[in-house]
């Protein structure tokens, strides 16, 4: 950092703080007297809800990676090797069982069976099945835990992504992010605590769309919206000063701002005045941080190559994750990366080598980075889509090319870290990846399980709205997925 | 809420609330989760003997088990019981509760479904101004119980500023500013409320609290959020509030001015609020359940936005805490399920029905058109269709015939999920042969095409009778002279492309006497193609001559011969679209006949004039990028939907549309046939793409059906219902067999209702004093919070109601009221008391909405657009805002920022897009309108902070500020005092003016040492810097105005 920016940085935030803590009425400080005493550890500006977190967390801050589009689960995580021989088969209607499917292909003749092209094999110590389209992947399965048997209600892509995020299919509610702003505050003072990533993707990959609602903080006060922190343009809007103003001005402006403000807040004795104050100060300092949290130059040569090539590609989902680490390692308490084009209604084995290519080495170079930094242990890592897809082939069925449609029933999700077991296979679907088995976990359950490990009781979690008391879980009862959490036997 | 000591602790303030969160769970209106049989909202239930044992014994606290229970130490007995996850009643309820049972537990109903009363004024308190009115008297009784009074006046020039904010949603300009200020008479300020009420500001203020409510927007909202054209709707809205529509009338039109006997078109526009919902067109998604989302968006909605009422939780069960059945919810929806709207809207930007806004001649002309259509395209239809059966009989023996026999049968491409072109599919009737066909485009006439519409007529002269040669048909065409003219081949419905081959021809006879010196024949295209020239090579000049192909002389004169061009050979290449052919001729006369196109395809399931799910498929890739296509909009819409979506009955009826009006190789049979009906059909396209138009309500011959839906869910329907009000409210007076839309309107505003008024009230209170009366807008109920004034808000209501709901008439009742007109200071100890100032013993302070912070910047900059209305604009917007979020195939996935005035629209037109709202808004509490909002939130946030410091609107608004003042006065005094004034509308104290001098002198070193960092600044934004001040000093007043810009004083109603 430049030296006097960091000194006018420094200056800032000791006048902020002593700022905030003015008494009201009381008269402005003198700005540019200097204190040379070390700064006392600073105070949370965004303070927890009392009580919280309601029992001793096991992690921290969570990095939530969305798949968005559906990845199948077939083609990556649920191995069915019993598949094979039935190669366009129709499937049994012992399986279907008359469930719904979309209107995509509801119309089609058969449901021919299209096993996956892809080859499995087993890793790790725990021997998990993991698709040859994953191979990074496949070198964590000791860290992570696979859940094989979640669900949603939702079977189109704008409800399920509106449920996987807020627990409801119809827009209004507020995310898991925001819920976790609110409930836990932030670690931060210079930084949002609940920050989101949009990084690219493949074009030759038709993609869905995202929602802002999936980062919204709904019926939560709006200063837990998820912040958007973009590769293009500023990193985070408006962040940078106005052609021909730089810094020093922009300092200058603010000390008089400052001076303006606290005269308003002793006129007017409004305490908004004073949180006002606050934010222009935070402002100040997310000129400086942001840009220093963008910056990867420190980075050491080994960590870049962990993340592969493409972390140094601006907005790749690899850069996306080494930002995600960084973001944790200053305080934020929620990362979002939202990775797009996994709906693979046709052409689906080239499509998804594709998009296992842009994001396998991501994911595992974060889980590998957060380890060797030990940050893994209170970081929890969440990888999902919003749903599954059908083990039938949409469209033509060949030797070497199958679609397949959203199955809402049965998809693949793994979490890591955080107080999470590694190499653990929890759940199981029947021998056509249709229906679940053995221990389903819902939506709920894994959102009320993540809330578990943030140290939240998920049914305790609530804000009052539209006459109801607001849950991320739901008002069915969810339940926590003990099986797989540290501790558990 | 306060109780002081000597007041009387009543249910519906006190006690409700407290019974509401803790116990009407378990011990509520839902009969399905009750416990033990026992409600504790009803006294008969509460204070029954149950074997010796009362929950509730009025009076006496040792014998009400329940106090007892919420005493208890035992978790078995404790209520609310461990495992509700409620927390133990704190002492203060414990406290309110035990007063309440002692004082004898009397219970209300729930005051809001009372009838509205009209309370007697409570008397002026001693002390209290002659002048006070009623809203004054209510509010400083309440106050003296707690030795409190209303604050004096705020300073008038503060108090100016904030009536005009508050009304107009703009800061006073300094000459207002004066004026006011300079008028001493007593009633000054009840002009100013007069003349600010008359502004069109005013409407275009008050519409944008509304607009929130109905969830208005500019796109969808989901899957592809494509645009939505229903922008005059949001003018409707406005333009209401300017002519101040009584809230009565305003509340019909709306719900169901498609009913009211001979509509004028504003009030279907009106209806447009029922067509507000999202809606989808999402390839894979299921009918009935977008359908049953659609309908309860509509009754949450409703129900929010005049009823105040929560009814969504009744959606899968009985309402909890609010009489409200599952089966009042879906008879509420029934009123919805006439509309004749589809569910999917087909991504189009305008999904029928609609209403064309035009003069009265234009929908005159309209009508006619409507009239006459039918009697044509029926006898077109039936030429077809026997034309198309005597091609079936050809059949197998010609590949034409059988391609047009089998035209129909190829579904277009159903997933709209995807954007890839043209997928394998099951194709019943695939042609992997190629076929050559002719089309024949002009034989008796030009065909009309929409892009033709209201242009000159083309050169030349069908002519027929005896001694005009033709080829086809009756007629020839005859040129005389020097004349280009094109011939179109389709106004863009049908994309040629060039696919195998392509060949136009033209039929051409010389005038013997007469003849012409060239004639030649062009492809028209974007693409560059030349021109085929017959007889003298320089006949049309050295330009053309140049780029020409040479094919040969002119044909001699006696009979016609058939002129072709190939478009490979001219320079159209392979895949390029073409439009039509451009016959010239030089000098002499000529005859011209039977001009068409004869193509290859490499099948006839790729083709669009062979197939009609290539055409679909051709226009509906093209359609999602471009807007405007010109066909009528029932087509447009047809062709959006994917194959699954389209009833059996519109597949036919798409299949007919290509068979009638497109199928190639029918053309010339279908003449004049398919002229006459397409000339109208171009001619209604014309109004509809020529003229606005909106989305509307309309009612169904037959509603569809009302099930209640069990547990909510889509696919559960149960018992059928007829559209109903909610029973524990007054009755509703149906004028028909089946309660309508009209009914439900009117039940709504008829005065016995006892929320509508109450609900509407509240939100102008709200939006005038920061908070409402009830301070939960969208919650009347008894989870909602109670009034903090229940006398005044009824007296309000019943005021509203008794003006003939006069909303200007209220908004100056409100302005006027002393409590409005308070200081806003506050103390440490009145801050300590209340805390959200509920006992309204000073003004609120509000930081100003998104709309207001934007408009108010470009006010002061003096960049503020008057223009009232119209399509949305695109101001600046950061890049990559919809881009990262949108689906490729959306029309809002690029946003291209307009340019010029439209910069400087009041924020009310900035372009809404749902999955992604412009960060001007959002980054202020600005909502998403994807749901009813009734109630902003007002966030502090460093975001806020960055977007008021940085966005280029901003900064581009201060660099204006700066120029205004270096041009309107001569001193940095005068040019200072003017700056602070404008924004705060106060003058600067001392130290405020020694702060902006050092601030200017600090910036203005900057500046004049770099130079180059004052160049830049001008450059911020697109307008051009209009002084000729010295760069630094712009620099450096824009660094002061930029400061200004960002006081919180400025940012505050105050």
């Amino acid at each position: 950092m430049n030296p006097a920016h960091a000194y006018l940085n420094q200056l800032t935030r000791r006048q902020f703080f002593n700022g905030a803590g003015l008494a009201m009425g009381g008269l402005a400080l003198n700005y540019l007297a200097p204190r040379l005493s070390a700064a006392a550890p600073a105070p949370r500006l965004f303070p927890p809800l009392s009580d919280f977190p309601n029992f001793a967390p096991t992690a921290k801050r969570i990095i939530y990676l969305h798949m968005n589009g559906g990845p199948s689960q077939l083609d990556t995580f649920d191995y069915k090797p019993a598949l094979q021989p039935r190669f366009q088969q129709e499937l049994p209607e012992s399986i279907r069982l008359g469930q719904r499917i979309t209107t995509m292909t509801s119309g089609q003749a058969n449901f021919p069976v299209a096993p996956s092209l892809f080859k499995f094999a087993q890793h790790g110590q725990s021997g998990a099945w993991v698709s040859e389209l994953l191979p990074w992947t496949a070198k964590i399965v000791d860290d992570i835990a696979i859940v094989r048997s979640v669900h949603t209600n939702a079977i189109n892509h704008d409800p399920a992504c509106t449920f996987l995020m807020t627990g409801s299919e119809i827009p209004g509610k507020a995310s898991l992010g925001s819920w976790l702003s609110y409930g836990l505050g932030s670690e931060s003072n210079d930084l949002p605590a609940f920050v989101v990533l949009t990084p690219k993707f493949s074009p030759k990959v038709a993609a869905q769309a995202l929602f802002t609602r999936m980062w919204s903080s709904g019926f939560l006060p709006t200063t837990h919206n998820g912040v958007a922190l973009r590769a293009q343009g500023d990193p985070v809007l408006f962040l940078d000063n106005p052609a021909g103003i730089d810094a020093t001005a922009r300092r200058a402006m603010l000390d008089t701002l400052g001076q303006f403000n606290h005269h308003a807040a002793a006129r007017h004795g409004d305490p908004e005045t004073l949180t006002r104050i606050a934010q222009y100060e935070m402002a100040f300092r997310m000129q400086t941080s942001v840009p220093e949290l963008t910056d990867i130059s420190a980075e050491t040569p080994a960590t870049l190559d962990l993340y592969g090539s493409a972390v140094k590609e601006p907005g790749s989902f690899a850069a996306s994750c080494l930002l995600a680490r960084r973001l944790v390692e200053r305080g934020v308490r929620v990362v979002q990366i939202n990775h797009r084009g996994w709906d693979q209604h046709g052409t689906l084995p080239e499509h998804l080598k594709i998009q296992c290519r842009d994001t396998d080495q991501g994911c595992y170079a974060l889980i590998a980075d957060l380890k060797q930094r030990d940050m893994l242990k209170d970081t929890l890592v969440v990888w999902a889509g919003e749903f599954g897809r059908t083990v039938y082939s949409q469209g033509t069925l060949t030797r070497t090319n199958y679609g397949r449609d959203h199955h809402p029933r049965c998809f693949s999700v793994w979490l890591a870290g955080g107080g999470v077991k590694g190499g653990v296979i929890h759940g199981e679907t029947d021998e056509f990846s249709y229906n679940i088995v053995r221990d389903p976990v819902s939506l709920f359950d894994l959102n009320a399980t993540l809330l578990h490990c943030m140290g939240i009781d998920h049914a305790k979690f609530s804000f009052k709205s539209q006459g109801l008391d607001q849950r991320l879980t739901g008002v069915e009862p969810a339940n926590v997925v003990k099986d797989i959490l540290a501790g558990s036997k | 809420m306060f109780a002081a000591a000597a007041d009387q602790v009543t249910y519906n303030e006190h006690i409700r609330p407290i019974l509401a969160d803790n116990c009407f769970a378990c011990h509520g209106s839902d009969a399905s989760q009750r416990k033990a049989k026992l409600r504790l909202d009803n006294l008969a239930s509460a204070t029954a003997d149950r074997r010796g044992v009362r929950a509730i014994a009025p009076g006496d606290l040792s014998n009400s088990e329940a106090w007892q229970r919420i005493l208890s130490a035992d978790p078995e007995e404790v209520m609310p019981p461990p495992d509700s996850h409620k927390k133990p009643l704190p002492p203060t309820q414990r406290a309110l509760l035990q007063r309440w049972i002692e004082q004898g537990a009397v219970y209300q109903n729930h005051w809001a479904y009372e009838p509205v009363s009209h309370p007697a004024l409570p008397s002026p308190l001693a002390g209290a101004k002659e002048t006070d009115g009623a809203i004054d008297r209510f509010i400083a009784a309440k106050l003296a119980r707690h030795n409190l009074t209303l604050a004096p006046e705020a300073p008038r020039d503060v108090l100016f500023r904030r009536l005009t904010l508050d009304l107009t949603g703009l800061p006073p300009t300094t000459v207002e500013l004066d004026a006011f200020l300079a008028d001493r008479n007593p009633d000054s300020y009840d002009r100013a409320v007069t003349r600010l009420l008359a502004s069109p500001r005013y409407g275009e203020h008050f519409a944008r609290p509304w607009l929130d409510a109905v969830r208005y927007a500019d796109s969808h909202g989901l899957h592809l959020d494509n645009v939505r054209n229903i922008w005059p709707y949001r003018d409707w809205v406005a333009s209401a509030f300017n002519r101040n529509l009584p809230f009565d009338q305003f509340t019909i039109e709306q719900l169901a001015g498609d009913l009211l006997p001979n509509p004028r078109i504003d009030q279907l526009v009106a209806s447009g609020y029922n067509r507000n919902h999202l809606s989808t067109s999402e390839g894979g998604a299921i009918e009935e359940e977008a359908e049953a989302r659609n309908n309860i968006d509509r009754i949450n909605t409703t129900s929010t936005v005049w009823l105040g009422l929560t009814a969504g939780c009744a959606q899968c069960h009985d309402h909890k805490f609010d009489p409200i059945s599952q089966r009042d919810y879906y008879s509420l929806g029934a009123f919805f399920k006439g509309l004749a709207d589809r569910v999917w809207d087909g991504n189009i930007p305008k999904p029928g029905p609609l209403v064309v806004l035009g003069d009265a001649k234009v929908h005159a002309r309209l009508k006619a058109i409507d009239a006459a259509f039918p009697p044509l395209a029926a006898a077109l239809s039936a030429k077809a269709e026997a034309a198309e059966k005597a091609q079936k009989k050809i059949g197998k023996s010609n590949e034409i015939a059988e391609v047009v026999a089998n035209a129909a049968r190829v579904d277009p491409d159903d997933d709209t999920d995807s954007l890839s072109p043209a997928k394998p599919k099951q194709a019943t009737a695939k042609r992997t042969t190629a076929v050559s066909y002719e089309v024949v485009w002009a034989e008796d006439a030009d065909t009309p095409y929409a892009i033709n519409y209201g242009k000159p007529a083309h050169a030349g002269e069908w002519r027929t009778g005896p001694g005009v040669p033709v080829v086809g048909g009756q007629r020839a065409l005859h040129l005389e002279g020097s004349q280009e003219r094109p011939v179109d081949f389709g106004g863009g419905e049908l994309l040629l492309i060039v696919r195998t081959t392509a060949k136009a021809f033209a039929y051409f006879q010389a005038d013997p006497v007469q003849p012409p010196r060239a004639v030649s024949l062009q492809f028209i295209s974007e693409q560059k193609t030349k021109r085929v020239i017959w007889g003298d090579p320089a006949a049309f000049g050295p330009e053309v001559a140049k780029d020409a192909i040479v094919a040969g002389p002119l044909p001699a004169p006696g009979g016609y011969t058939r002129l072709e061009i190939d478009a490979v050979a001219t320079g159209l290449a392979k895949d390029k679209p073409y439009s039509g052919l451009l016959v010239a001729q030089s000098d002499g006369a000529g005859w011209w006949d039977h001009i068409g196109t004869a193509c290859t395809s490499p099948s006839a399931s790729v083709d669009p004039l062979l197939n009609s799910g290539a055409w679909v498929t051709g226009l509906r890739n093209f359609g999602r990028a471009e807007a405007g296509l010109p066909l009528p909009h029932e087509a447009i819409f047809l062709i959006g939907l994917s194959g699954t979506q389209q009833t059996i009955e519109e597949k036919a009826r798409v299949v007919q549309f290509h068979r009638d009006f497109i199928m190639g190789p029918l053309r010339a049979t279908l003449e004049p046939e398919a002229n006459a009906a397409r000339r109208l059909l171009v001619e209604r396209t014309h109004y509809e793409m020529t003229l606005p138009s909106s989305p509307v309500s309309r009612e169904l011959p037959t509603p569809h059906p009302a099930p209640i839906l069990l547990r909510g869910q889509y696919d559960k329907p149960g018992e059928l219902v007829s559209p109903a009000t909610p029973a524990f409210l007054p009755p509703l007076a149906a004028t028909g067999a089946r309660p309508s839309r009209l009914d439900l309107a009117r039940w709504l505003v008829d005065p016995k209702n006892p929320l509508t008024a109450r609900v509407t009230v509240n939100r102008f209170w709200q939006q005038l004093f920061g908070a409402g009366l009830v301070r939960t807008p969208g919650d009347f109920g008894t989870q909602g919070d109670p009034p903090t004034h229940p006398e005044l808000l009824d007296w309000l209501a019943s005021e509203f109601v008794r003006t003939g709901w006069d909303v200007k008439q209220f908004v100056r009742l409100l302005v006027s009221s002393r409590a409005y007109r308070q200081d806003s200071r506050v103390t440490p100890e009145l801050l300590a008391l209340d805390p959200e100032n509920k006992l309204l013993a000073r003004s609120a302070r509000l930081r100003l909405d998104a709309e207001v912070l934007r408009d108010q910047a470009l006010a002061l900059g003096g960049l503020l657009r008057p223009e009232i209305g119209g399509p949305p604009v695109r101001p600046y917007q950061p890049i990559n805002i919809w881009e990262p979020v949108a689906f490729g195939g959306s029309n809002t996935k690029t946003y291209v920022q307009d340019r010029g005035d439209a910069l400087y629209r009041r924020s009310l037109y900035t372009f809404m897009k749902r999955t992604a709202p412009a960060p001007a808004m959002s980054t202020f509490d600005g909502p998403s309108r994807e749901f009813s909002c009734v109630g902003r939130s007002r966030s502090n946030t460093p975001l806020q902070a960055l977007a008021l410091m940085n966005d280029v609107q901003h900064i581009e608004a201060a660099r204006a500020f700066a120029e205004r003042l270096l041009a309107e006065k001569s001193t940095d005094t005068k040019r200072l005092a003017l700056a602070f004034r404008s924004v705060t509308a106060r003058q600067p104290d001392t130290r405020e003016r020694k702060l902006l001098t050092d601030s200017l002198t600090t910036h203005r070193a900057h500046f004049s040492r770099d130079t180059a960092a004052a160049d830049k600044i001008l450059t911020n934004g697109e307008s051009k810097p209009a002084t000729t001040a010295p760069v630094a000093e712009i620099a450096a007043w824009t660094m002061v105005t930029n400061l200004l810009l960002n006081l919180d004083e400025t940012v505050t109603r105050n």
